[in-house]
């Protein structure tokens, strides 16, 4: 099991790498002149040329990723100029390892952007997270116990129109109706906990919670009606109503507790991708997450915070991918890992 | 403004617009714009920044039109600065703020000297010195650190010499390289400072009032690039906390500012909340609704096409400004059909601008251009070159120009242009359908995020392409040698703003010169002008559309007025909201 852990970490790391490397190449690649951007409208050509230097985008394409490569395990200093560093120690940023960049847009580590933006991306992943596993297994089980009825009709005709609006939809039609037009709710703006306590955190987060979760919420009523039903119908439902347990027994120790493995597992690698921002519902709203942060610095090419987002982004992916692999292996004896 | 977002572009640092309320389109220049009674002291304020978001707040930095009005009417002041007026000259004529007078010159316009006045403070309580501004000044030369900004006008005027690389020999004041020639060219005795240029700058007064490379700046606290959002005001409003970009920030009241050494700023709120990332839409559809917070908000979007059908919902509150730039479009001096002066001519004539109008909106969005100045700067007329080719163009005067243009017959030609939305490729469609109409043959390519990349290269393969500027400040003398002037924007492995390649040569040249060089600002702008419609002779442009903007500000707003002296935007330094 160990060994296997480590081989998975060892992979993941690779990956990360490859992950990094590809995100430059794909900048780079690009016709645009990032210098351009930065050094403004009336840029002469020798200023551009030193804007490119001082963004380090002059220096070769490896060269630059080997110095965000050796800034993630040693920290960095920007600029990296040593006579600056003489002259003026008070202009140098130093960015401690990990050291994921420095993004001159935005004036700040890398690190620090993930740090304002994670709290936002995290507090909507959980609250969406808690309505639509409630919402969905809930009615996704109802619907499996009254299967064929009206009831289970309703509910999975609902879930189906539900499913095919996209998110940006729903979002838009809250936010103008129920926000705006009707005013039954706050224009929302994210609150943290420190700002408006967790009643201001929990309401600022109602709406953007309800776009993002009633996409999965529809995916899961479907996914956990099915499994429950298939529940039924297997050998050792049949043989615990043989033994004349009770029938709710059979549906709630037997039936459902089988059911709801894969999907817990499902639900712990949506939740995972959830973390890394969700890139509709902010934008959206204007939440100042990571999935808006991720939009804004791909609009404005800016390279070190898009390569910070997907590295950060990876490696939750990659965690979790080897977490559930794990609890496979516990939840399922028939899985052997090694 | 070119670099960025394209789109944006048109809301460029710039001079003026005129205002008409409520719909009227009127150019006079002098309705009021304002509107919801008499400001009062207290209340919250709202500034809803939108997509855009502030780039910079570093004074050298800074660039864009909407951050260097807001930031002067709440928490920057400068030696001078243009009072709170809509009047075509008081709006425009820069008086004195932290200085004690507008700045004296006793040799034309080749040094400048302005005296600082007593008891101004910074928002720590330090008393702004003559130091300060003699530091801000030389962060300007710092074009590794300090970077973005205007400072190419200082480098062409300060009496610094340029080294082989085309920068100045000054490397600012970080590792204080040249530290001896910027000594000699700044100086400070006592409270005056004096600045020595190398030629004439008879404007210099009305270029510190309406951009901020010349503001004060802390030399103790100055950390570089770290500092790029960084406020540290002299003006009646400080930063609470830090400023977040893409989130904004909170300004609250400045004890340290006292009203009584201050002409403009009236800072009726008690505080202005700034707020970034809402789209346009987000923006409008609470504003028209006018609830909540929305009502004690203002700002500097405008009203979306889609949303345009309810601007009467908003009343009063609706108010209609011109832009301060031009778009145009210019034929590429480089491409083979457009080396010949008759092949350009017949796309001049061939230029359907009424069409270009129409299918990005009509009236209430566009008025026709006759310049690449706009009519709210100095020196500005009707270029007389333009005036043949009517609203709509004259496709009979085209094909006959066409006839004598050397190029193979039909003239296949590419344009290139800023595209992305379902507007830029129906106006672009506008005006294809004139050129051909004329003869040519226009195939459309349409770019965006690689489009000034593309045009600014001086062998790609365009034919035409477009373009869009307003000035720094109220002098031709921003728009014209910036995009025409050959011998600044021509550099070899790009043309800079001179999307045409367009080559002046020596009259040209000389013109230009002439004109930066003449002490009187009136005769200057002639000059200007007549460079202008030499240009037009050549038809190294050809002019489209000003952009009119449609803003609704929040009903509790009080005394709101879209200035001249703000370009047109909402006046921050005399706006307040209702208790």
């Amino acid at each position: 099991m160990l060994a296997y852990v480590i081989r998975r970490l060892f992979a993941g790391v690779i990956m990360l790498i490859v992950m990094s490397i590809v995100t430059f190449a794909l900048f780079f690649a690009s016709p645009i002149d990032e210098a351009s951007f930065i050094c403004g409208k009336n840029c002469s050509a020798a200023q551009k040329k030193q804007t490119s230097a001082a963004m380090g985008y002059d220096d070769p394409f490896a060269e630059q990723w080997w110095k965000f490569a050796k800034g993630v395990v040693q920290g960095r200093d920007y600029p990296d100029d040593p006579q600056l560093r003489e002259t003026a120690p008070e202009t140098i940023v130093h960015c401690d390892a990990p050291c994921l960049g420095y993004s001159r847009e935005r004036g700040d580590t890398v690190t620090n952007l993930i740090k304002d933006t994670f709290p936002v991306s995290f507090s909507l992943a959980v609250a969406a997270f808690i309505l639509w596993i409630t919402g969905g297994v809930l009615l996704g089980v109802i619907a499996a116990l009254k299967k064929g009825t009206v009831i289970d009709r309703g509910l999975v005709g609902l879930s189906l129109i539900v499913y095919a609006f996209p998110t940006f939809f729903v979002g838009l039609v809250l936010y103008k109706f129920v926000a705006i037009k009707w005013g039954l709710t706050e224009i929302p703006r994210y609150t943290s906990i420190a700002e408006g306590g967790v009643g201001g955190w929990l309401s600022s987060l109602t709406l953007p919670a309800i776009t993002l979760a009633v996409f999965f919420m529809a995916a899961y009523v479907r996914m956990t009606r099915s499994y429950v039903i298939e529940s039924f119908q297997e050998d050792y439902v049949r043989t615990a109503r043989s033994k004349g347990l009770p029938e709710r027994t059979v549906t709630f120790k037997h039936a459902l507790r089988a059911a709801l493995t894969p999907i817990v597992t499902m639900a712990g690698l949506d939740f995972a991708g959830l973390m890394g921002g969700a890139i509709i519902t902010e934008s959206v709203f204007n939440y100042p997450g990571m999935g808006k942060l991720a939009v804004r610095a791909s609009q404005d090419f800016d390279l070190p915070t898009t390569v910070g987002l997907v590295v950060l982004l990876a490696a939750f992916v990659i965690i979790a991918n080897i977490v559930v692999d794990l609890l496979y292996a516990v939840i399922d004896p028939r899985v052997r890992l090694g | 403004m070119a670099f960025k977002k394209p789109l944006a572009a048109v809301a460029a640092t710039a001079l003026a617009a005129t205002l008409a309320a409520c719909g009227g389109g009127s150019d006079d220049g002098n309705n009021s714009g304002s509107s919801g009674g008499k400001a009062e002291k207290g209340g919250n304020a709202i500034f809803l920044v939108g997509v855009r978001n502030v780039e910079h707040w570093d004074p050298q930095r800074m660039y864009f039109g909407r951050d260097l009005n807001n930031s002067g009417r709440l928490f920057y002041r400068s030696l001078v600065a243009l009072p709170a007026s809509n009047d075509k000259v008081e709006g425009t004529t820069p008086i004195a703020d932290l200085a004690t007078d507008t700045g004296t010159t006793n040799d034309g316009g080749k040094s400048w000297s302005f005296t600082v006045r007593d008891g101004v403070k910074w928002e720590d309580g330090k008393e702004i010195s003559c130091e300060d501004f003699k530091y801000g000044a030389s962060r300007n030369f710092a074009t590794d650190v300090i970077i973005g900004g205007p400072a190419n006008y200082l480098f062409t005027y300060l009496d610094i010499p340029s080294g082989s690389d085309g920068l100045p020999e000054y490397k600012g004041p970080y590792n204080k390289k040249g530290q001896d020639l910027f000594d000699k060219a700044v100086t400070c005795d006592g409270k005056t400072i004096t600045y020595r240029f190398k030629k004439a700058w008879p404007d210099f007064p009305l270029s510190i009032a309406q951009l901020r490379y010349m503001d004060p700046y802390r030399e103790d606290l100055d950390k570089g690039d770290a500092n790029n959002f960084a406020i540290i005001s002299n003006g009646p409003y400080k930063l609470d906390g830090a400023w977040k970009e893409g989130t904004g920030g909170k300004f609250v009241r400045n004890e340290n500012w006292d009203e009584n050494t201050d002409p403009i700023r009236k800072a009726y709120p008690d505080t202005w909340d700034f707020r970034e990332g809402d789209t346009d839409e987000a923006i409008y559809e609470q504003l028209l609704a006018d609830s909540g917070d929305a009502q004690y908000s203002v700002t500097e979007r405008r009203l979306p096409p889609a949303l345009f059908s309810r601007k009467d919902e908003a009343g009063d509150r609706y108010t209609q400004v011109e832009s301060p730039s031009v778009d145009y479009v210019l034929p590429n001096f480089n491409s083979p059909v457009f080396k010949d002066a008759n092949c350009r001519e017949a796309l001049k004539l061939a230029t359907d601008r009424a069409a270009w109008i129409k299918a990005g909106g009509g009236d209430q969005y566009f008025k026709s251009a006759d310049s690449v100045i706009n009519p709210s700067v100095p020196g500005y007329k009707s270029n007389p070159a333009f005036e043949a080719m009517g609203e709509s163009g004259d496709p009979d005067a085209a094909k006959a120009a066409l006839d004598k243009c050397s190029a193979p017959k039909p003239v296949k030609i590419k344009f290139t242009y800023s595209g992305g939305t379902p507007t830029s490729d129906k106006q672009a469609s506008a005006l294809k359908a004139g050129w051909d109409k004329a003869g040519f043959q226009t195939e459309l390519d349409p770019l965006e995020d690689t489009y000034y990349s593309v045009i600014q290269k001086p062998d790609a393969d365009f034919d035409v392409t477009w373009g869009g500027w307003g000035a720094d400040w109220s002098s031709a003398g921003t728009v014209i040698p910036p995009l025409f002037d050959s011998r600044i924007n021509l550099t070899g492995d790009s043309n800079g703003n001179d999307y045409g390649n367009y080559k002046g040569g020596p009259e040209v040249n000389q013109m230009i010169d002439d004109a930066y060089a003449e002490p009187d600002l009136d005769a200057a702008a002639d000059k200007w002008s007549a460079v202008d419609a030499k240009l037009g002779e050549d038809v190294a442009y050809i002019p489209l559309e000003i952009t009119i903007f449609n803003f609704v500000h929040g009903g509790k707003i009080t005394g709101y007025a879209n200035n001249i002296s703000v370009n047109g935007y909402a006046d921050l330094a005399v706006l307040g909201v209702q208790s």
